[in-house]
């Protein structure tokens, strides 16, 4: 309760009322958009909220704990056909589904875990990519989950539409992810917030040093990937309910989940625990309105929005690697009590050791 | 029951396959072993490649094999410039710079040549695209062949370069060690440029290769992305040629696992032994010990 009442502090004066105005819109957008009759702005804040969820997800892994992982579709997918599977052969409403999705998620996050933990930094990187490109070759050849053709979920008769949660629009979806990011800001505010957050930020900056007093690093490790797994399932499982859909190529999608991931934590910046959400909210609605009013018109221009992505992210890795929240933290804009350490260690600096 | 003419044939087309691969691998491996960055977008460095060949022989007609210079040189002129506005930022910045950067660059590339030819899929008919000779039941598609034996070519002519010239062991001593190069005056940036203007330059010579043989289309580079850092894991870090023999072994493992296991599980082979690898002995087959 006494951490609460901590957090609760945290969102006096300025912050607090900037914070709670955004939260506020973001409730009210999708009813406004829904009274107008606007599918396509609701959908742009459904997806902004889908990929803040990753983001975010992703970032409690590489922005605390330091570890950066591109397999972070595995546990999406995961999350989506725990969720699919459960509603179609088990009849379990998604209400449950989406968070057996990201439970399950969270547990094949702590099998893979114990292997590639033994990995550092872009090894870490690279095995978790092939691990996620073995997830999307053996699930192409298994039909018994829908093969390559994925598995689509009926249309379920009206009065079962709130137990399955099948509506038109983007709209209740966008509440639903909502819901997920409220908790998940919750939980990354109380972990930073604990002794865990600074475990993970210790073994972030040096892990020698870390173990050295006295921390497990595979332990800790291995907790920041639960918390990561277990959000990054409940998008899944967001993401099949408010399509109906779902198939290995979009599951464990390389591009379109991983990278997109990586993309909305890089723009916002991973030192701040907003700046993912802020990532996503900038670059989703481009990509977005390029994919609606170019690409869906002149189908030839297809790839457009992700070459847009791929300019932004180019731009911002080269001019400010630490991300928007950083930039603005350099600026003395915006200012945090604690200062780290090694703010720009990572990101920026010179690497201390090749080859390793 | 597996016969023993389809072992040969998988045999066969795993190395000739492997040839190719080792292009792209060989790109990869000089670029990480030099620069110690890992460059996510080899593969659409190739793809390039290949479309530079598809418009050459399109327009002017020129045969793939003729364009396999003028698309180096594209490419290495890319390369270049790749590195004049990127590379050479990032090269000191840690590896998740270089990661977001390289998977920046990637989906410029990929999605920027998806924007400008249309997501279509080409394909390069030369005199000898679709000839096969059938020698007592073994299969021999001609492309193939040419395009194993000019790998040969080229990864001698690599070979040469790195061995015989000054720039060529200036480049190997950057490799080994970086303080050390610089000390005795080698210019370690112009090495840099040199060797991401290489990487990529090889890498698009296999794209010419392919192009005689398979579809040109913009996101052909993601399959051979993987291959590359399969291969080069495989091979050992920095050592190039460990690269070229482990492209003809990830090429057979491909082949005979398609034909033991099933096609669709040929690659989940190779990611698997990437994956062991780099848990087991991530210095690789013929890797230096890293210091």
């Amino acid at each position: 309760m006494m951490r609460l009442k901590y957090i609760l502090n945290e969102f006096r004066g300025v912050k607090g009322i900037i914070t709670i105005s955004i939260g506020i819109v973001l409730s009210i957008l999708p009813i406004f958009f829904m009274m107008l009759d606007l599918p396509f702005p609701a959908n742009v804040i459904f997806l902004c909220l889908l990929y803040s969820i990753m983001a975010m997800a992703w970032n409690i892994l590489f922005g605390y704990a330091g570890q950066f992982s591109l397999g972070h579709a595995i546990f999406f997918g995961v999350g989506g056909y725990t969720t699919m599977i459960g509603m179609l052969s088990y009849k379990i409403t998604p209400w449950i589904g989406i968070f057996l999705g990201g439970v399950v998620a969270a547990v094949v996050s702590l099998a893979l875990g114990v292997v590639l933990f033994r990995l550092k930094s872009h090894w870490f990187a690279l095995a978790t990519m092939a691990v996620q490109e073995m997830f999307l070759l053996l699930f192409i050849p298994w039909t018994a989950v829908g093969g390559s053709a994925g598995l689509q979920a009926p249309i379920f008769p009206p009065d079962k539409a709130l137990y399955f949660i099948q509506y038109t629009g983007p709209y209740i979806y966008a509440y639903i992810a909502l819901a997920i990011l409220a908790i998940e800001v919750l939980v990354v505010y109380l972990i930073v917030n604990s002794k865990l957050g600074y475990y993970f930020q210790a073994i972030r900056e040096d892990e020698d040093v870390a173990m050295a007093v006295g921390i497990n690093p595979f332990k800790y490790k291995m907790i920041a990937m639960f918390f990561s797994a277990l959000f990054t399932g409940f998008a899944g499982g967001i993401y099949i309910i408010r399509f109906s859909f779902i198939d290995p190529f979009t599951a464990f999608d390389l591009i379109g989940i991983a990278v997109y991931i990586l993309v909305a934590a890089i723009i916002g910046g991973v030192y701040s625990s907003i700046g993912p959400i802020i990532g996503a909210f900038i670059f989703i609605p481009i990509t977005e309105y390029i994919r609606d009013y170019v690409v869906s018109q002149f189908p030839r221009y297809y790839g457009l929005q992700v070459f847009a992505i791929g300019m932004i992210v180019l731009i911002i890795s080269l001019v400010a690697p630490e991300g928007i929240m950083g930039w603005l933290e350099k600026k003395g804009i915006v200012k945090r009590k604690i200062a780290l350490p090694a703010f720009s260690n990572i990101l920026r600096g010179d690497k201390d050791e090749r080859h390793s | 029951m597996v016969g023993i003419l389809s072992i040969v044939n998988a045999l066969v087309s795993g190395i000739l396959i492997g040839g190719i691969y080792s292009l792209v691998a060989m790109g990869l491996a000089l670029i990480w072993g030099v620069m110690n960055v890992i460059n996510f977008a080899q593969g659409d460095y190739m793809m390039l490649g290949a479309f530079a060949t598809y418009w050459v022989f399109a327009l002017m007609g020129i045969d793939p094999l003729i364009s396999i210079i003028i698309s180096f040189l594209f490419v290495f002129a890319l390369g270049i410039l790749t590195q004049g506005l990127v590379i050479d930022r990032i090269v000191k910045a840690p590896f998740v710079s270089q990661v977001v950067s390289t998977f920046a660059l990637l989906l410029v590339i990929r999605y920027g040549s998806e924007a400008a030819f249309g997501p279509y899929t080409r394909r390069v008919e030369t005199w000898y695209t679709g000839i096969t000779y059938n020698i007592s039941g073994v299969i021999l598609p001609l492309p193939e062949i040419i395009a194993f034996i000019v790998s040969v070519g080229v990864t001698l002519i690599l070979y040469i370069f790195l061995n015989r010239t000054y720039t060529g062991v200036s480049m190997q001593a950057v490799a080994q060690n970086l303080e050390a190069a610089a000390i005795l005056g080698i210019n370690i940036r112009k090495m840099y440029w040199l060797a991401f203007g290489i990487g990529v330059g090889i890498t698009a010579i296999g794209g010419t290769l392919l192009s005689t043989f398979y579809p040109i289309y913009p996101e052909m580079g993601a399959f051979f992305t993987f291959l590359a850092f399969i291969i080069v894991v495989f091979g050992g870090f920095g050592s190039i040629f460990g690269a070229y023999l482990a492209s003809l072994i990830i090429g057979l493992s491909e082949t005979v696992s398609a034909l033991f296991i099933s096609p669709t599980l040929k690659d989940v082979v190779a990611f698997l032994i990437f994956v062991i690898i780099i848990l087991v002995k991530p210095t690789g087959m013929f890797g230096v010990e890293s210091s």
